[in-house]
Parts: C-alpha cells; sequence; structure tokens
C-alpha cells in the first residue's frame, strides 16, 4: 500500500471518527465509495496502470474500499441504531393518565355467593335444579306436610295471587317436584328466588335461598351433619358449629345449625346478640309424610334436607347493614363488588 | 313467651344457672331468646330516705340532701335531680356501689362539698330509659334493704321462641316439663284445687255440645258470692313480669292458669246467661256478637260458639262475648276450661283476625286432661282470693274420652335414621325422662304419647325425642355413601352463566330487582295483562311483571337522580304471564339497559353517547357468542322512540327488542335522551343454542380485496346496495361490509357516500385482477340502474 492509498485511509478514519448521524457516515460512503468518490476514483485510475501495476495496486485499493466499506456498514449499523433509541425516547408519553379500556362490571353479590354454594355442593357431587316462581299451594304447603290452617304457616307470610297460587316462601317445593321426577338416589340443590310479606331492614319481601336434598338407602342425621360441616368449612373456614333442635314441618328430626360468630369470634358481640353463635341453616332429615307425597318408599329410603338464605350470609360476608340496599340498583354500592 | 325462674321452681328443683338453663333450652329446642335480670348489674344500691333538701352553696342547680340508709349516721349526698323532697324514699348508691353502666360510686367533691353517694334515676339503674328525675319509690320499703330484693329486681325471666308445633311448651308447667326431662330432674307439683264445695253443680248449670268434633270437652264449674277486686302482690307481680296486665282477681285466676298450666280460660258472669244453659254450636250465618274488645263481630256458620238459650256468649277459644263478661259488680261467676278444634279455633281467628292468647293455644293444641284441674285451680283461687264459695264438682261434658296414641319405635330404624347406635334400654330410658309411658316389644317399644304432645304423631317424631335429648352434637359425622343419578346443567343454566361472564366482562353490573312492580305504571310497560297480588304490601309491589323493561328503566332513573348518569346494568330474570288455561307461565329473560356516555372513561372521546347501532352491534354479539343467526326487523313497542329500535328474529319468531326510551317517558329534565333497553327471552335462545360447529377448511388461496366508494341518495338502506352487491359478487365474493359513512359537507345535500370493502376469493385457485374487474363493473353498473349509486 502505497503512502497515498495510507493517507486516504487515516483521513478516511479521521473523518468516520467526526461522523455523529447516520447522514454524516452516508456523506462519508458518498465521498469515499460514491460513484465520484475517491476510492470510485482511484479504482478508475487503475486503467492508466500497468498490468503489474494495476494487479498490486488494485488489490491495495480494493483492500482500502473493502476497510471502509465495512466501517461505514457498522457505523451506519450502530448509529442508526443509537437514533431510533434517541427518537423513542423522545415519543415518551405521561403514563400517569388512565386507561381507557372499559371498565369490568360486576355480578351482584347475591349472585357471588350463591355461586360459591352451588360449587361447594356440585364438587361433593349435587345437581342444581330449578323451579317455579308462582307456585301451587299444593307444592309450597301440603306435599311439605304443612297443611292448611296449621299454625306452621305462621311461620312464613305468604303471598297470593288472584288466580290462588302463591308465590313460593321457600324453594323445598322444588324438592318435591324434582322427587316427582327422578328416582332415589339423588343428591340436589335448589336455588332461587322466594318471596314473604315482610319488609324492614333484615327482610326483603323478596331473597333467595338454596335448598339441598340427599335421598338414598341407609342416609343418616350423621351424613346430615358431615356434609354441613363440610359446606360451612369451606364456606366460613374452620370454625366451630353446633346443631340445635328446631322444627320443620318437612324434616323430622330438624335441626338449626350455628356457626361460631364471624365478627367476635365466639367472645359476642352485637351481631350475634351476645351469643357467639350465628344461625346459619336449617336442616333435618325428610319427613316420612314427604316421602309419602312424591310416593317414595318410606321403608327403603331416608334423606336429608337442608336450607339457607343467600342474602344472609353475603350481608356477613360483605358487612352489608341493609338488605334493601341489594334490591336497590344503586350503581355505588353494585360497583363495590 | 315469657317464663319466670321462680315459677318454674314450683314445678321443678334446679340449681342450674340461668345462663346453662337457657343454653338447654336451646339446644333441645326451645330457644330462649333473651335472659332478662333486671337486677343482675345493680350493686351496693339500698333503700334511703331523704331527711332534708337544702340548696348547694356554691350551685342553683344542686341541693344538698341528708339520706338516712336505715345504718349509722345519714348520708350528705349532692343532688343534680329536682323532683324529689325530703320524706321521699329512694334508691341509694352508698360508697363502693356499682351501677349498671359500671359507674362505680366513690366519694366525691361536689362544688366544694363533700358527697358520700348517689340517689338514682330508673335509668342509672337500668330499669328503664326515664332520666327525668329520682325513682321516687313506695314509702313503706324498709330502709337500709338493697334495692335488688326490695323491688324484687333478682327475677330471671327467660325470652323463648316456642316453635309451632310445641303447643305443650306454652307455659310455666311445659317449660318445666322440658327441663325435667333434659336434667333428668323429678317433676313436682303441688295439687292444685279438687271439686269440693257445697250444693251440687248440676243444679246450677246444663251443659249440651251441639258438635263434639270441633268440642270434645267442655267443662264449667261455678263460685258463688265472689267478690271481684284486686289481685293479690305476688299473682300480680308474677303477672307483670311474664307481659300480662293485672285485670282483676277474676280474669287475673283464668290468666295466671293459663300461664301457670297451659288451658285457657274464661270467666262468665253466671247471672248474665240465659236459662242457666250452655250450648257449644255452631255460629248461625251472619250471627252477631260483641267480643270483650268491644268491637261487634260477624260470625259465620263454621265458626264454633259458646251459647246461652239465647245469644252466643263467646266465640270459642278466641273471646268471650262482652255482654256476659265479668265486671266489678259480678256476684256469681262460671269458669269455663274445654277442649276445642285445632283447625276451627285458627280458622276463626284468622277470618275474624282476633288472635288472642287462648286461641294460640288452642292452635297448637292444649291438653284435654287439663279440663277439670284448671277448673279446680280457678276454685280454689276464687275461694282464696275473691272470698267465694264453690259449688261442689265440675259440669264436664266428655262424651268420647280420647285413648292416647300407640307409636311403636324400632331401635334398627331410629340408630340407621340418627346414625348412632342404643340399645332398647337406653331408648327407653329416654323417653321415660319425657314421661312417655313405653312397653316393650322384642327390640321394639311401643310408646303411649301424653294427650298433650300433640306434635308426636309417628316413629319419625319419637326418634327426633331421643335424638335431642342424646344431643345433636354427639352424634358422629359422616358423608352420605350415595352417587346421585347424574343431572347435567340445562342448556339454560350454562347460557345464562355463559351471558353474565359476558357482561361483566363487558363492563354492566348485574341487578336483581322485585318481582312485583306497582300496578298503575304506564300501560306500555306491561306486556300483557299482569297478574295481581291479592296481598301485596303495597301498590309499589302489586303487578307480577310481564317483562323486565320497567324494573330497568326505573333502576336507570333512581341512578341518575342520584347524579349518576353513565350507566350500564343487565338482569337475568323471570317474567310471569298468564297462560290461556288461567294459569301461570314463567320466562327467563336478559334485560340489558345503556344510559350516558359509553366509556365516560375514555379521554380520547368521553362523550361519545350510546346510539342504536352500538345496541345493534352489542346484540350481533350476544347472537355471535350464542353460535346464532339472528336477524333484525322493524318493530313498532310504544315504550320506544318510533324510529329508534328494532324487533330481534331468531328463524322467523321474535325473541326480543331493543330501542330508545320514548322521550314521553322521560319525565325528569336529568334524564338523558340517550337511555337504550335490551329485552331477550333467554329461554328461546337456549333452545336454539348450537351444539358443536362444523369445521371449514383455511383458504389455501389469497383473496382480493377492492374498496368502493359510492354516492348514493339517503334514501336508498344499506340493505338494499348489499343485496346488489352480494347478488352481483357472486360465488367469488368473500365478504362484503360497510366500513365508512359520510355525510355533509363535500357531499351533495339528498346523497351520502357509503365505503364498502369487498372481499373475493377461488377456493380452488388464485384469482386475478381480469376475473374480479367484471364483477365490480357490473355491481357498479346494477347500483346505477337500480338506484342511481355513482362511484365517488
Amino acid at each position: 500500500m502505497s503512502e497515498q492509498h495510507e493517507n486516504l485511509l487515516k483521513q478516511f478514519q479521521t473523518e468516520m471518527e467526526a461522523a455523529k448521524t447516520t447522514a454524516d457516515v452516508e456523506a462519508l460512503r458518498v465521498k469515499y465509495l460514491g460513484k465520484k468518490g475517491e476510492v470510485t476514483e482511484l479504482l478508475k485510475g487503475l486503467g492508466k496502470l500497468s498490468i503489474e501495476e494495476r494487479k498490486a495496486t488494485g488489490a491495495a485499493i480494493n483492500q482500502i474500499k473493502t476497510k471502509i466499506q465495512s466501517s461505514i456498514e457498522e457505523s451506519m449499523k450502530k448509529l442508526a441504531l443509537q437514533e431510533l433509541d434517541a427518537k423513542l425516547k423522545a415519543e415518551k408519553p405521561d403514563h400517569s393518565m388512565p386507561g381507557t379500556y372499559p371498565n369490568i362490571g360486576s355480578l351482584h353479590p347475591v349472585t357471588q355467593v350463591a355461586n360459591e354454594v352451588i360449587n361447594i355442593f356440585q364438587a361433593m357431587g349435587f345437581f342444581l335444579t330449578e323451579g317455579p316462581e308462582i307456585e301451587e299451594e299444593y307444592y309450597n304447603f301440603e306435599a311439605l306436610n304443612v297443611p292448611k290452617h296449621h299454625p306452621a304457616r305462621d311461620m312464613q307470610d305468604t303471598f297470593y295471587l288472584e288466580s290462588d297460587q302463591v308465590l313460593r316462601t321457600q324453594t323445598s317445593p322444588m324438592q318435591v317436584r324434582t322427587m316427582e321426577k327422578i328416582e332415589p338416589p339423588l343428591k340436589m340443590i335448589a336455588l332461587g328466588k322466594v318471596y314473604r310479606c315482610d319488609y324492614d331492614i333484615t327482610h326483603s319481601p323478596m331473597f333467595h335461598q338454596m335448598e339441598g336434598l340427599v335421598v338414598g338407602e341407609n342416609i343418616s342425621m350423621s351424613d346430615l351433619k358431615g356434609t354441613l360441616i363440610a359446606f360451612v368449612k369451606e364456606m366460613f373456614g374452620k370454625r366451630a358449629y353446633r346443631f340445635r333442635t328446631s322444627y320443620f314441618p318437612f324434616t323430622e328430626p330438624s335441626a338449626e345449625m350455628d356457626i361460631q360468630c364471624i365478627f367476635c369470634e365466639g367472645k359476642g358481640c352485637k351481631v350475634c346478640k351476645g351469643t357467639g353463635w350465628m344461625e346459619i341453616l336449617g336442616c333435618g332429615m325428610v319427613n316420612p309424610k314427604v316421602f309419602e307425597a312424591v310416593k317414595y318408599d318410606t321403608e327403603k329410603y331416608t334423606g336429608f334436607a337442608f336450607g339457607m338464605g343467600i342474602e344472609r350470609i353475603a350481608m356477613l360476608r360483605y358487612g352489608i347493614n341493609d338488605i334493601r340496599l341489594l334490591f336497590n340498583s344503586d350503581t355505588r354500592f353494585l360497583k363495590q363488588f | 313467651m315469657k317464663v319466670l325462674l321462680s315459677w318454674l321452681k314450683d314445678y321443678i328443683d334446679i340449681n342450674e344457672t340461668p345462663e346453662k338453663i337457657a343454653e338447654a333450652l336451646t339446644m333441645t329446642g326451645l330457644e330462649v331468646e333473651e335472659i332478662i335480670q333486671p337486677g343482675k348489674n345493680i350493686k351496693g344500691v339500698v333503700v334511703g330516705k331523704v331527711l332534708t333538701k337544702d340548696a348547694h352553696p356554691n350551685s342553683d342547680h344542686l341541693s344538698l340532701c341528708k339520706v338516712d340508709i336505715g345504718k349509722g349516721e345519714p348520708l350528705q349526698i349532692v343532688c343534680g335531680a329536682q323532683n324529689h323532697k325530703a320524706g321521699d324514699v329512694v334508691p341509694v348508691a352508698v360508697l363502693g356501689a356499682k351501677l349498671p353502666s359500671g359507674f362505680e360510686i366513690t366519694e366525691a367533691k361536689i362544688r366544694g362539698i363533700d358527697s358520700y353517694g348517689m340517689m338514682c334515676s330508673k335509668r342509672e339503674l337500668g330499669l328503664s330509659e326515664d332520666h327525668s328525675g329520682l325513682y321516687i319509690l313506695p314509702p313503706d320499703l324498709p330502709l337500709g334493704e338493697d334495692i335488688v330484693k326490695a323491688l324484687k329486681l333478682d327475677e330471671v325471666i327467660f325470652e323463648i321462641s316456642v316453635t309451632a308445633n310445641r303447643g305443650d311448651a306454652l307455659s310455666h308447667l311445659g317449660i318445666a316439663r322440658e327441663l325435667s326431662a333434659i336434667f333428668n330432674l323429678p317433676l313436682k307439683r303441688d295439687p292444685l284445687g279438687d271439686d269440693s264445695g257445697d250444693g251440687n253443680i248440676s243444679d246450677y248449670i246444663k251443659i249440651d255440645i251441639a258438635n263434639n268434633e270441633l268440642c270434645p270437652r267442655y267443662g264449667a264449674r261455678l263460685v258463688l258470692n265472689i267478690k271481684v277486686g284486686p289481685s293479690p302482690d305476688w299473682m300480680k307481680e308474677r303477672l307483670e313480669n311474664v307481659g300480662i296486665r293485672s285485670i282483676n282477681n277474676i280474669v287475673d285466676i283464668t290468666n295466671y292458669i293459663m300461664l301457670d298450666i297451659g288451658h285457657p280460660m274464661h270467666a262468665f258472669d253466671y247471672d248474665k246467661l240465659a236459662e242457666k244453659h250452655i250450648i257449644v254450636r255452631n255460629a248461625k250465618a251472619n250471627e252477631k256478637m260483641k267480643t270483650l274488645d268491644d268491637a261487634e263481630r260477624t260470625l259465620e256458620e263454621n265458626m264454633l260458639v259458646i251459647a246461652d238459650e239465647q245469644k252466643a256468649v263467646a266465640i270459642a277459644g278466641v273471646m268471650g262475648g262482652l255482654d256476659t263478661s265479668v265486671t266489678e259488680n259480678t256476684k256469681n261467676v262460671l269458669f269455663e276450661a274445654a277442649s276445642f278444634d285445632t283447625v276451627t279455633v285458627r280458622r276463626t281467628s284468622k277470618k275474624l283476625a282476633l288472635q288472642s292468647d287462648s286461641s294460640y293455644r288452642f292452635e297448637r293444641g292444649t291438653n284435654i286432661d287439663n279440663v277439670p284441674i284448671a277448673l279446680n285451680a280457678a276454685a280454689k283461687f276464687a275461694k282464696e282470693l275473691a272470698g267465694g264459695q264453690p259449688v261442689r264438682g265440675i259440669c264436664d261434658v266428655y262424651p268420647k274420652p280420647e285413648i292416647l296414641r300407640q307409636i311403636k319405635v324400632r331401635t334398627k330404624r331410629l340408630n340407621k335414621l340418627v346414625g348412632i347406635n342404643l340399645t332398647t334400654a337406653q331408648i327407653e330410658t329416654y323417653l321415660l325422662r319425657f314421661k312417655f309411658e313405653t312397653r316393650r316389644e322384642g327390640e321394639d317399644i311401643v310408646v303411649s304419647v301424653p294427650p298433650y304432645r300433640h306434635d308426636i304423631t309417628q316413629e319419625a317424631d319419637v326418634i327426633e325425642e331421643v335424638a335431642r335429648l342424646y344431643g345433636y352434637n354427639n352424634i358422629p359425622e359422616t358423608l352420605p355413601a350415595v352417587a346421585s343419578s347424574l343431572q347435567l346443567p340445562t342448556a339454560l343454566q350454562k347460557l345464562e352463566k355463559r351471558l353474565k361472564d359476558h357482561l361483566v366482562s363487558n363492563g354492566f353490573s348485574e341487578l336483581i330487582t322485585y318481582s312485583f312492580i306497582p300496578a298503575n305504571v304506564d300501560s306500555c310497560f306491561h306486556e300483557k295483562k299482569p297478574l295481581m297480588l291479592k296481598n301485596a304490601l303495597s301498590e309499589e309491589m302489586k303487578a307480577m311483571r310481564t317483562s323486565l323493561k320497567w324494573n330497568m328503566f326505573d333502576a336507570i332513573r333512581r341512578n341518575v337522580l342520584n347524579d349518576e348518569f353513565n350507566l350500564k346494568f343487565f338482569e337475568i330474570g323471570k317474567v310471569f304471564h298468564t297462560s290461556v288455561a288461567g294459569m301461570s307461565e314463567e320466562h327467563t329473560r336478559l334485560s340489558v339497559g345503556f344510559c350516558g356516555a359509553q366509556n365516560c372513561h375514555d379521554w380520547h372521546d368521553s362523550k361519545k353517547e350510546f346510539d342504536l347501532f352500538t345496541i345493534k352491534g352489542f346484540v350481533q354479539g350476544i347472537a355471535d357468542l350464542c353460535k346464532v343467526k339472528i336477524r333484525f326487523a322493524p318493530s313498532l313497542n310504544s315504550i320506544f322512540h318510533p324510529t329508534m329500535q328494532m324487533d330481534i328474529l331468531l328463524g322467523k319468531n321474535p325473541i326480543g327488542s331493543f330501542g330508545q326510551i320514548h322521550p314521553n317517558l322521560l319525565d325528569n329534565k336529568k334524564l338523558p335522551k340517550s337511555i337504550f333497553l335490551v329485552e331477550i327471552d333467554l329461554d328461546k335462545l337456549a333452545e336454539s343454542i348450537e351444539t358443536a360447529p362444523r369445521m371449514k377448511a383455511i383458504p389455501e388461496f389469497p383473496s382480493i380485496r377492492r374498496d368502493l366508494a359510492l354516492l348514493a341518495p339517503v334514501t336508498v338502506a344499506h340493505r338494499d346496495i348489499q343485496k346488489i352487491l352480494v347478488a352481483e359478487g357472486g360465488n367469488l365474493l368473500e365478504d362484503c361490509h360497510l366500513f365508512d359513512v359520510y355525510q355533509g359537507k363535500g357531499i351533495q345535500e339528498g346523497f351520502r357516500s357509503l365505503a364498502y370493502s369487498l372481499s373475493f376469493r377461488d377456493p380452488k385457485k388464485t384469482l386475478t385482477d381480469n376475473e374480479v374487474q367484471p364483477l365490480v363493473d357490473k355491481m357498479v353498473a346494477k347500483l346505477d340502474k337500480a338506484h342511481q349509486i355513482k362511484l365517488r
């Protein structure tokens, strides 16, 4: 390589070091490698040389050209990346501005609790059934061992329709309807709206109940206890419970299940009226009179049933102090769940 | 029902704490709702007498008193109350005393004067809310006596909730009987009287029961020459402690016996009974009688009355008549104790809207054997408390004595049903604690049910008695060893779940609203004539909804009035229709409500309101989610804006509609115009949901896209243009959709610009422009010819 060539390369390298942008590099490319570039001009001058000289000089010029070329490519790549980076960084938005995708909605708290209860019982092999909200008196009362003019009717103030049908006061009619259709063994739950003439901060004329029924051979009260204890543990966590004697016309023996108060852990507070317990569900062994009404063999089959109010659980769970809030459709309330 | 511990002790020597007793009753089925112990938290308060009352030297409103508490020097007490004077007897909390509020009395200096105690108001003693002044006591109380003793505040009162099946527990005897079984203690009972007296009852009264079905037993006892007056204090106190007002000695006797042994009674003024002949008979149609509460009652033939030869004198088991009732002038009293048909008493009491302590007990069943016991007790009390002379004997009409129910309990069955393992002997022990008579039959036991246990009619009932004494909490816990028959979720259940997830994800909040709505809502909200409640709580909750639209509009309306303007709600619920046969039909529907801005949180465009096409797209989305093909058709629902609404068709059947609320219905200025409702019948939608779609092959060859910008008269519908594009495009046209609409500046009046994106594809080969262009040309020509539509 001649001195001239070396100087050219040095000159390029000096200029390259000074290049700060892709445009600078591009200018260098034109200056050295362009149609009238310095290296190009050198190559053009080769024709004037002898064959031997041409060979040696040609090789030398090509060497320079390759060096310049790769140097330009490398710088180009590097500077392009730098420039892109600078450009992207300049695009910085105000990250504190809110997102604009539509907000998510909300399932009603009653639905959320009902879903949870249903999931637990479905995992235990229960199926979910439904039934009419306007019921025949027979299904709501007589078939459940509540004859007309029985004081047990006072337990539930009933809405009557002009057709002499009733708004079901409990989900239990669905037990009867299911048993009329399906032979044992069966494990069912039924969920739905029920209606009673009652209206204050703890009573709504419409609320939701969940009802359960298990019928088979050798079903006992110990099975009832085991099932409900398993449910309560899943729903409320491990806590103390107790079963008290109670009365429901459609079960015998009948019981109510209490759990340790979830607010005071059993110490006694306003919510549990100082007892340390809160009533969570009613239950019992199916009264043989109910089996007779659906023509099940009362000697062969036994069963248990239970029922609970969904609103009550929702109110406990979310700390809702007035049941009417659940049905007021107030978005300021609903959006919280 | 209130029950006194001291009264229970007439029957049972029980020394458990009130808390233990309450828990035991609660666990075995008689829930104790409250234990009332008025004196429980009063310590160190005694009876004192104000000797002097002087002005406090340093205060206008305080007084300086000297109070005698029966021992030592009178106490100097500074007092803020105004209502007392020297000589008054008052409760005095001495140094060291503790009041229910937790306040402890210590020596104090009040405005410079030492005070050695405090005189108390009723509120300070926790006896009532009265804090108007000191509690001025009766003057005869012994000074220095503990106030709890002096005022008998040491009583323990249980408030018990008795379930509808336990008529036998509606008395002190009933509760004592229960405690005797629970704690395995003997039940004692002093004789309540006998039938001794002068003369012979049959000379004084004749009784006939005309309807023995409704009145199996009727008994009467006569007491002559009584003096009506106040009851003794012990009886008054017991009655008042259980919440019964003392009237006079005769009325109090009947109430006392009812609360004691559970048998309701009635007392007649014997001299007012015509012909001294009692007839128990059905009322005559429209027979009138004035009851004790001074109300004229019109009776019906299926009601039972007690009558004399002229008139009805009492409604059997419900209430006595005013004309023959005991007054302060009554000389001779005829006590009644009877047994009446439970259903008749209940029906009568409901029909007359007249519930009494008597009807409450008769409805739930009384003890027929108590008839003579109650009458003899009444005679004994009338003699002791009213100076009367009982006539010997009871006029007791009991033609068909009841035979005790016999129920067989099988040891095996009991153990199987409860899940325990008791021997026959153990079971028998439990039953004997309930005073049931038992007889062994091999491994089984035959039980004679006492006449007061109306709730025990079958084996399961006896099993419950054993189980509750055994203790529910001692029963083991197992899981049922049965696999249920398989019942999968219904199509509707699956659809509901899917829709709820979809809607919540898309920003809708779920509502649950009442199934009954006001009857007088605008008629456009009732799809059909609604079913009406006979006994609605109010006019606002009277009509069973035939559609969910009123509830949704009402929800939006009420939120807007709370200044919540941007709303997205949904509800899934039932509507109620009358079927052809006059019975009710129920359908599950989805209701969706939109109000205000589409996305008020989107600062790109927070003002953009809902419009008909957002809603139409939303409905299409529901259909796509369910994989069903729907169509939209013009509709005319009066609830909606006449042109801003459509029906939704599935095949040929309408399954719902949507639209903008008619501006007429916007009855408040705050309500925005852009309120849209959607309602879809989910029963019908669920029926049509396709199960598994067949896969279509993914195209192998590329498509060719063309955009067409058209200038069309506004009178030409998009549907008509699309029809032509589809028809002319033939099999090769794969997709054709509208992507831009413009009307306004730059476009001639009466025209709009519509831009369509067309996509052509041949499934078998790569298409060329040469094949597509003629199709496009045909489209353009046809559009021009049919509707004068030009390319832009």
